[in-house]
């Protein structure tokens, strides 16, 4: 953006007549994206309130906001929501900590690779949601089953996501470890482990992500609480505006999380950013 | 004293790179191996630097003998190799890591300031140009005082300003510790400014093929006419070394001929 913003200062500096507009566009632009949005809700918004349409399939925003602020004053939503978030959390530490450990296993040792990894594809393969019967059968309908629905939605990008990191290290920065003499120790602490981090982040934010969609699933299989309930109850008594509540926090709390792993990894690093800053200054 | 007992390299496919390789290089000494592609000289650098085993004889450095990484002999790449999440300063510390922090930070600010990059200390290695970049990379390798540099084309991938510059700096250094330093190099200019003696090497297998003592002082004038002498005997030497015809007037005729590998 900040980019942009210069190049239009370029362009004013030769036409001076033209800088009022461009320096107008350079807050107006990212409003552009809002505008669309914004525009069908105060529209339909103010279809309803003429009484043009009565809105009970499609509730307007203030409905959907009442039905938060509703649920919130019942204490409800914070029971759903946490709910969901515990689910999440734990089906994201156990699918994490179990690719991290078979992806950095597989990636380190070239024979756990091939023992390893031609197994852990196939079960990839398999679309995910095709475990459900098995996990009810296997860990009963309650916590368990969906935790661990969670987790091997999480594990597979994470598994592949430290293992590709691993594998595609420069080789010719592992060979500065070497003749620095690294042991085995200190060659992945100071060199294999700073130089997957980025990667490594990737692959946990695209788990957080898929961990987001199996606990949609796995609330929608049968659970009394959790967002996903809350989905499948305003589906089954007719109630639209809770399930458009429900996606709202779903939306809010996906990107909040997936943000909170950006921002623990930002000081990390910090080295990467360099090239937008120096684009920025 | 860095020995080198009939250094032979076979890889895997057949491919005989280094063929019975002997030569004994004082300490302090400055020598520079030139010769054709694949003439072997990368895989004889690697082998005194341990990163890569000979198939047969030896590297011994003052009777050790060399098959690993060695905490007296140190590496400069063609390319910088700098680790990009360490900033300047815990770069050139990087080989420092048993040291505590006192004496290490004060070995890497006299490094810095000794390369010239004191005010880059904080600065991420993508920030610096090519140059400042293997001038660091110079003083990662220097910091813990080797007693063997070894440099493999380490100037071949900067403009010709540049190259001058830090091959004026190397030797500005050189003459402060007086490591023995083996530079493969491409470039003959180089080779005569820097060496004490060039050894040229002669390709398939690899082998040595002619060593050429640079009886100049210090600093060297390259446009002197004895420095174009020896410039002219490295070439033709080259030239012999690849079984090229180098008829007597030609060789002694100009720099008009000046080769680049």
């Amino acid at each position: 953006m900040i980019s942009d913003a210069r190049v239009l200062q370029q362009s004013s500096d030769a036409a001076e007549s033209a800088a009022a507009p461009s320096r107008l566009s350079r807050y107006a632009r990212p409003m552009l994206g809002v505008l669309l949005p914004l525009t069908l809700a105060l529209g339909w918004e103010l279809v309803v309130w003429l009484g043009w349409s009565n809105g009970r399939l499609v509730p307007p925003p203030s409905r959907i906001f009442t039905t938060i602020t509703d649920l919130a004053r019942s204490g409800e939503l914070v029971r759903h929501i946490t709910a969901t978030l515990w689910r999440v959390s734990l089906g994201f530490a156990f699918g994490v900590v179990a690719g991290t450990l078979l992806g950095a296993i597989s990636g380190y040792w070239s024979l756990a690779r091939r023992l390893l990894d031609p197994t852990v594809q196939a079960l990839r393969a398999i679309p995910s949601l095709a475990w459900v019967p098995l996990f009810i059968l296997w860990l009963g309908i309650f916590e368990t089953s969906k935790i661990a629905l969670i987790a091997v939605g999480v594990f597979f990008p994470v598994y592949l996501g430290v293992m590709g990191a691993i594998l595609s290290v420069d080789r010719k920065i592992v060979e500065v470890g070497r003749t620095f003499r690294l042991s085995g120790f200190a060659m992945i602490r100071r060199i294999l482990l700073p130089a997957v981090l980025p990667a490594y982040v990737v692959s946990l934010r695209v788990g957080l992500g898929l961990g987001w969609m199996f606990v949609v699933a796995a609330e929608l299989i049968g659970a009394s609480e959790g967002l996903g309930y809350l989905l499948l109850d305003g589906q089954q008594l007719g109630k639209p505006a809770q399930i458009l509540a429900a996606i709202v926090i779903f939306a809010i709390l996906g990107k909040l999380t997936d943000w909170l792993i950006e921002l623990a990894a930002a000081p990390f690093l910090r080295w990467q950013d360099a090239f937008g800053q120096a684009k920025g200054a | 004293m860095l020995a080198l007992d009939r250094v032979s390299k076979t890889y895997p496919n057949g491919v005989a790179a280094l063929a019975r390789f002997s030569a004994e290089i004082r300490q302090g000494e400055i020598i520079a191996i030139i010769g054709g592609s694949g003439c072997g000289k990368s895989t004889l650098l690697r082998a005194i630097a341990g990163l890569d085993r000979a198939s047969s004889g030896t590297v011994t450095l003052d009777n050790e003998t060399i098959s690993s990484p060695h905490a007296k002999i140190g590496i400069i790449f063609q390319e910088p190799r700098l680790l990009p999440w360490l900033s300047v300063a815990d770069n050139i510390g990087f080989g420092l890591a048993d040291l505590p922090a006192v004496e290490r930070r004060e070995k890497v600010a006299r490094a810095l300031d000794r390369v010239g990059l004191a005010e880059k200390a904080q600065a991420w290695p993508r920030e610096l140009s090519g140059g400042q970049a293997q001038r660091v990379a110079i003083a990662r390798a220097l910091v813990p005082q080797p007693e063997v540099l070894l440099l493999d084309e380490p100037f071949s991938a900067l403009d010709a300003f540049t190259r001058r510059d830090l091959q004026d700096h190397l030797l500005d250094l050189w003459a402060d510790m007086r490591p023995t330093l083996i530079l493969v190099t491409h470039d003959v200019d180089e080779a005569v400014v820097l060496a004490d003696r060039v050894l040229v090497m002669r390709p398939r297998p690899g082998r040595l093929f002619d060593q050429i003592e640079i009886n100049l002082g210090r600093p060297r004038d390259r446009n002197s006419p004895l420095f174009e002498n020896f410039k002219r005997s490295v070439l033709t030497s080259l030239d012999r070394s690849l079984d090229r015809n180098v008829p007597d007037r030609d060789a002694t005729q100009g720099p008009g001929q000046a080769m680049w590998w």
